[in-house]
């Protein structure tokens, strides 16, 4: 019956393909994305078919063999040996397997980490549809397999070709990441790009205890995203030994996440400013489309090949009221009619990337290789007005104090210099390598790599409609609150001529050079030593440092003569410094490089410290370590691990000043016969960062000595120093069980992790803390509370089979977990905090879900 | 593992050649075993049946006899004589010249129809035996490796030209290793106790997949610490759903060796790799790139922007670190914090950002929802809250990634 259904699919999908004769495959591990198909239920994509054949492999010897590593191959999977023809005298033969039933969900089936990326619901499921059809006269082939667990989590595939010819893929795949499931967003139209106020809040003008009130009555939302995709790519041998492939992917991603919302401090200013988590829409189609052109002969190698990336964002903004009021902190006291709040989302952009590959085989038993790319980025959307408010904001203190603007100045794209981003970045790389092994025993490498990311992009943030140049800060909540700190300077007003604020967009970009050159020797026939040294040359552009070098002398030890074992080992040592440091390089792209720019007698305030050093430019001593042993046990068993340690020190005295990481992970695998197999693995990873930072003395600011940015000086003095130290502990551990006892077989697995997170302060002086914490020194203690992220999961499943073709699975899945995050500590008691409203309260802090599943096996 | 049995190995050759066990199938020409019930493929009961109790209890690991014959029991002409007829279609094609047929007279079927035979530095002298006296002793593997793709390719390849183009393409020619079947090192081996160099066994493998994916392959850190092909890769058998891999998934592979990134997956924030719905080689090519961490693309910016391609922009205003390397913030592989961020926020951007005035402050338990002042730079998204659009911002006002 199921045969009768199948080969008339099966000879459709032939006949498909038949039809599309050039259609083929990008280049399969070269391309990113869409290599892989599984879910929750099945990450193999394949695990119904994956039981062993009791036969073994061999009718010769018994067990499996082993990888040249030492692994031990899995046994090879029970399969008819033959598949059927698809109809009489006809040279394609096919097969499939289906498996279908029920899931039932039970528990907390809601928790966050139980369904991150899974889309599990009650009801119907597909665990998996696989058919195969092959004509081995031709080399052909088709092959289709796909999973449903929900509407939100599905895939479906098609290969197809002939082997070595042309290929065709196809795929839909439906993919869910929920962010949280216990969002209490306090806005109606949350997906939509506008978050109104439910009633009876009033924008502007609600109180803490009011939206507190409302806040309780919102519903439980889930906060998330689903991703569609869909695509198609063809791979054909075009002429002699020319290859070409074209790929097309589309996807849209639709939902939402949790966003941001400011209408300036609240810590400081109580009863005051706006500090809004909303949520923002997703909504999201990208395409990309990849081609390539390579010949392969015996001693050139070519490639070619176009990557182009089209990103649509179909909701560009986001628009949201605040229910709070805002009240100036000087000045004639007024309301503001601020509460309105916008975000751009992110502009559509297209991208494109052209590389050509060249290598050739040489004398010495010698491969040099050359490869050049250029790419671009670019997006030219509409750019928003600076605000959306209406009426007056600022603050008015006395006429020749007036800090007010008109929002008509400000809230129409008349106030743009441009109307367009006109935003680009173009990619530039050149790489060529060099191989050389003249003997057996030692080779030779070298190689050159540039780069360069070159920014063009070129805004100036001027208002032709006032003459003034910057922006509205903050939806002009800040001007609002505090006067003068409207975000705009001009040179003709005395108000705002010594106002330091960014009038220009900063083009960052870096040209990165990197020379390489190593020797390996064998030393025996087991042991290969390698030695490698390399000279990174970083040059990034309005960074604070111009010039960033590192060098990299790395060990690599491969023995495969530690008894039956193979051991994997390296140590690399790097050193970094560079140039000069600037602690403030981006003056050029402020009002102090403008024209007219009054520097107040008292001195600019500093921008930052000048002992600051940023983690990605500074100085740093690396030492890592690394070591990988898979060791046989017997015919039947392999013990494997990794021991791993890296320490970074970094040149700071403020800033990230060192890194630890060690760890160990331990795995033992067990297949004493095809029906039987069994593993194991414990690993517990360490890791610590510590950095340091100043408060700045803040009363100074108004005083003498602002603009000293000396560490240990006036406005940064030594006693307002702190350092944090986290440190995180995580131990995993896992364990699967199958046997086959003939009719029924029967599967166990079990995982473990356990993550701690511990963040300790110490501090010089109560001047370190902030202002609004001082005063609670007394009882801060030295550290947060842990964090920790707990989760167990066992799988027990049976399979069982009733006939030759026909059985059934049965599976339970259970799952408790344990979470505690400090940056969601109180949340559970209101989400509103004074001027602050919160959306998310974080994942569970407890849950056990369950998952109890039956299938029907059918094999076709 | 254990090297082939001699006594089983002899008695089966003999009794399947005397007893017309394989079945040679005429098409187009050529002569090929081909893996049907029918062809001649043993039968576990034909195995046992042919065999002494001892050698099959041996051959299958149960018995005491478990590589008990040596070598030397049997000469060279003894295996000359018990080998089947080659299904070679002449004596002058065993010198292993591919045959020309007149299939192929208006070109290859397949590509596979011209696959080069691996030579084998180790028998130099060897002939091409053809697929059919392969089978005669590695029946079973014949069955499992039906299942690969890639076996079935050569399959089809073999029909188009000749018994040589199945086994022997990647194995190299047989007939020193049917003569001697425990001598080291006479067929190329993929195997841990193979005596064929990694170098050897490599070439093979490239001799086809040369180009695309692998142009990278020498220099590439996989191959300058040894790995073979077959370290990740079993042709001999479907593992997995794609890529002829030598366990279940890509990210099984991987872990092998990698078991600590594996571990990170698991913790809080993580791609969805433990949930099947990406691998690793979704961002890196085992293969080997024009990148020191095998990463695809120009940069490690373009391997994200891959999925997030929101994050590309180029934006108004850019964030330095942002634009340079996702991972100064991010780790790729896994994460205690959200969003994959290597520390919590505010802490994160402290390391940092100690400008003048909000950002510098060190923050306690005091500015937890549940402390005495309640501080918005620390409760939930803490800086995100307000510099949300710190991927970069294309608002005009956003330069503070506010907006």
């Amino acid at each position: 019956m199921c045969k009768a259904l199948i080969a008339p699919l099966a000879v459709a999908i032939a006949a498909c393909l038949a039809s599309a004769a050039a259609l083929a495959d990008s280049s399969d591990s070269a391309r990113v994305g869409d290599i892989q198909y599984g879910n929750a239920l099945d990450p193999t994509g394949w695990a119904p078919l994956l039981w062993p054949d009791p036969r073994g492999f061999s009718w010769l010897h018994a067990g499996m063999m082993r990888t040249p590593s030492g692994v031990l191959y899995p046994y090879p999977p029970q399969r008819d040996d033959q598949g059927s023809p698809l109809y009489k005298d006809s040279d394609w033969v096919y097969g499939g397997f289906l498996q279908a039933g029920w899931l039932h969900l039970s528990g907390d089936t809601r928790a966050e980490f139980f369904r991150q990326y899974a889309g599990w619901k009650s009801g119907i499921a597909l665990g998996l549809l696989a058919l195969y059809a092959d004509n081995p006269k031709t080399g052909q082939y088709v092959e289709f397999r796909g999973s449903r667990l929900s509407g939100d989590d599905q895939y479906y595939r098609l290969r197809a070709g002939q082997y070595g010819n042309y290929k065709i893929e196809a795929f839909w795949r439906v993919i869910p990441h929920d962010v949280t499931t216990d969002a209490y967003p306090l806005w109606n139209g949350v997906g939509s790009t506008n978050l109104t106020l439910p009633a009876p809040l009033v924008p502007g003008g609600s109180t803490p205890a009011q939206v507190a009130a409302v806040e309780k009555t919102r519903p439980r939302q889930t906060i998330g995203l689903t991703r569609r995709r869909a695509g198609l790519s063809f791979e054909d041998k075009l002429w002699g030994n020319w290859i070409g492939y074209v790929s097309v992917v589309n996807e849209k991603r639709t939902g939402t996440r949790l966003w941001g919302g400011s209408m300036f401090f609240n810590y400081v200013l109580p009863d005051n400013g706006g500090i809004l988590e909303t949520v923002r829409p997703i909504d999201f189609s990208t395409t990309d489309i990849g081609m390539g052109l390579r010949n392969v002969g015996n001693v050139w190698q070519f490639q070619l090949t176009y990557t182009g990336s089209f990103f649509r964002n179909h909701k560009d903004r986001l628009d949201f009221q605040s229910p709070f009021q805002l009240s100036n902190v000087a000045g004639v006291p007024q309301v503001a009619n601020i509460y309105q709040g916008q975000f751009s989302l992110e502009p559509d952009n297209d991208y494109h990337n052209l590389r050509l590959e060249l290598s050739r085989d040489l004398k010495w038993n010698g491969h040099l290789s050359v490869a050049a790319a250029w790419g671009t980025m670019r997006q030219n959307d509409a750019l928003l007005p600076p605000v959306t408010c209406t009426g007056t904001g600022g603050v008015f203190i006395s006429p020749s104090a007036n800090y007010t603007f008109d929002c008509a100045d400000w809230n129409t794209t008349a106030a743009l210099s441009q109307k367009t981003a006109d935003a680009r970045i173009d990619t530039g790389l050149f790489d060529v390598k060099a191989v050389f092994h003249p003997t057996p025993k030692f080779g030779w490498h070298a190689g050159i790599r540039w780069y360069r990311e070159d920014n063009k992009t070129n805004y100036l943030a001027f208002n032709p409609l006032t003459g003034q140049y910057g922006y509205i800060s903050e939806n002009g909540s800040q001007g609002s609150v505090v006067p003068g700190e409207v975000g705009i300077f001009d040179p003709r007003n005395p108000l705002y001529w010594s106002y330091v604020t960014q009038v220009r967009a900063i083009p960052f970009g870096y040209t990165d050079s990197i020379l390489d050159t190593g020797i390996d020797w064998r030393v025996s026939e087991a042991d290969t030593l390698n030695l490698s040294w390399s000279f990174d040359r970083n040059q990034p552009k309005y960074r604070e440092r111009k010039l960033v070098n590192e060098q990299r002398i790395k060990l690599a030890w491969v023995d495969r003569a530690l008894g039956k074992g193979t051991l994997r080992f390296s140590y690399e040592f790097a050193h970094r410094d560079g140039g000069p440091y600037n602690y403030d390089p981006y003056q050029p792209f402020y009002s102090t490089a403008l024209p007219g720019f009054v520097t107040p007698p008292l001195g600019n305030a500093a921008f930052t410290t000048d002992a600051m050093r940023k983690y990605d430019l500074s100085n740093r001593i690396e030492h890592k370590l690394r070591a990988i042993v898979i060791y046989p046990i017997g015919d039947t068993a392999t013990i494997s691990g990794v021991v791993y340690a890296t320490r970074d020190n970094y040149g700071a005295a403020l800033g990230r000043q060192a890194t630890r990481n060690r760890g160990v992970s331990l795995a033992w695998d067990w297949q004493p016969s095809p029906a039987t197999s069994m593993s194991a693995n414990l690993g517990r990873d360490d890791s610590r960062l510590q950095f340091s930072n100043v408060n700045d003395f803040e009363n100074l600011l108004g005083q003498a000595g602002r603009d000293n940015p000396a560490f240990g000086g006036p406005l940064y003095p030594f006693a307002n120093q702190w350092a944090d130290d986290d440190r995180e502990r995580d131990y995993n551990a896992g364990l699967t069980l199958r046997h086959d006892f003939g009719r029924v077989r029967a599967d166990l697995g079990y995982t473990y992790t356990y993550a701690l997170g511990k963040l300790g302060y110490v501090f010089a002086s109560p001047g370190a803390l902030s202002t609004t914490q001082q005063p609670f020194v007394a009882t801060v203690g030295n550290g947060f509370p842990d964090n920790h992220y707990h989760i167990n999961t066992l799988q027990l499943g049976f399979d069982l089979a009733f006939t030759r073709t026909l059985g059934m699975r049965v599976f339970d899945i259970f799952e408790t977990g344990n979470f505690a995050d400090w940056h969601y500590l109180g949340l559970q008691n209101s989400l509103v905090i004074d001027h602050k409203v919160y959306t998310d309260l974080g994942p569970h802090p407890h849950y056990r879900a369950n998952l109890l599943g039956m299938m029907l096996n059918l094999k076709l | 593992m254990r090297v082939v049995h001699l006594p089983f190995a002899a008695a089966l050759l003999v009794l399947s050649a005397l007893t017309g066990a394989f079945v040679v199938v005429q098409r187009a020409g050529a002569q090929v075993a081909h893996p049907t019930a029918s062809s001649g493929t043993l039968t576990e009961q034909d195995f046992h049946r042919i065999l002494p109790t001892g050698a099959a209890q041996a051959a299958t690991g149960t018995g005491p006899h478990a590589g008990a014959m040596p070598a030397s029991a049997l000469t060279t002409e003894d295996f000359r004589r018990m080998l089947p007829r080659t299904d070679m279609r002449t004596d002058t094609d065993a010198t292993g010249h591919a045959p020309v047929h007149a299939f192929l007279a208006n070109g290859p079927a397949t590509p596979f129809d011209s696959a080069p035979i691996a030579k084998n530095p180790l028998a130099p002298d060897a002939v091409a035996v053809g697929a059919k006296t392969c089978i005669a002793c590695h029946a079973l593997e014949n069955v499992h490796a039906s299942h690969s793709l890639h076996l079935a390719a050569f399959r089809a390849g073999a029909a188009g030209t000749g018994p040589d183009a199945a086994c022997e393409t990647c194995h190299g020619r047989g007939s020193a290793h049917a003569k001697d079947p425990t001598g080291p090192g006479l067929i190329i081996a993929f195997t841990r106790d193979a005596k064929t160099p990694i170098e050897t066994q490599t070439g093979v493998c490239l001799s086809c997949h040369k180009g695309g994916a692998r142009q990278d392959w020498i220099g590439s850190v996989h191959q300058e610490r040894g790995l073979a092909c077959t370290d990740c890769h079993n042709p001999m058998a479907r593992l997995s759903a794609e890529g002829v891999l030598a366990n279940n998934s890509i990210n099984q592979v991987c872990s092998t060796c990698h078991q600590d990134i594996r571990d990170k997956f698991n913790r809080r924030s993580h791609m969805p790799l433990p949930e099947g719905q990406i691998s690793c080689a979704d961002c890196h090519n085992p293969h080997g790139t024009l990148t020191a961490d095998l990463i695809k693309t120009d940069t490690v910016n373009e391997t994200c922007y891959t999925c997030h391609a929101e994050k590309r922009g180029p934006f108004l205003f850019e964030h330095a670190p942002v634009r340079e390397n996702c991972l100064t913030c991010h780790d790729p592989h896994g994460s205690n914090q959200q969003a994959l961020l290597v520390l919590p926020v505010p802490m994160l951007c402290q390391q940092c950002h100690t400008m003048t005035l909000h950002p510098n402050d060190l923050q306690t338990i005091a500015g937890l929802a549940t402390g005495q002042a309640p501080d918005e730079r620390l409760i939930g998204r803490a800086c995100l809250s307000c510099h949300t659009n710190i991927h970069g911002s294309n608002n005009p006002s956003g330069s503070r990634f506010h907006k």
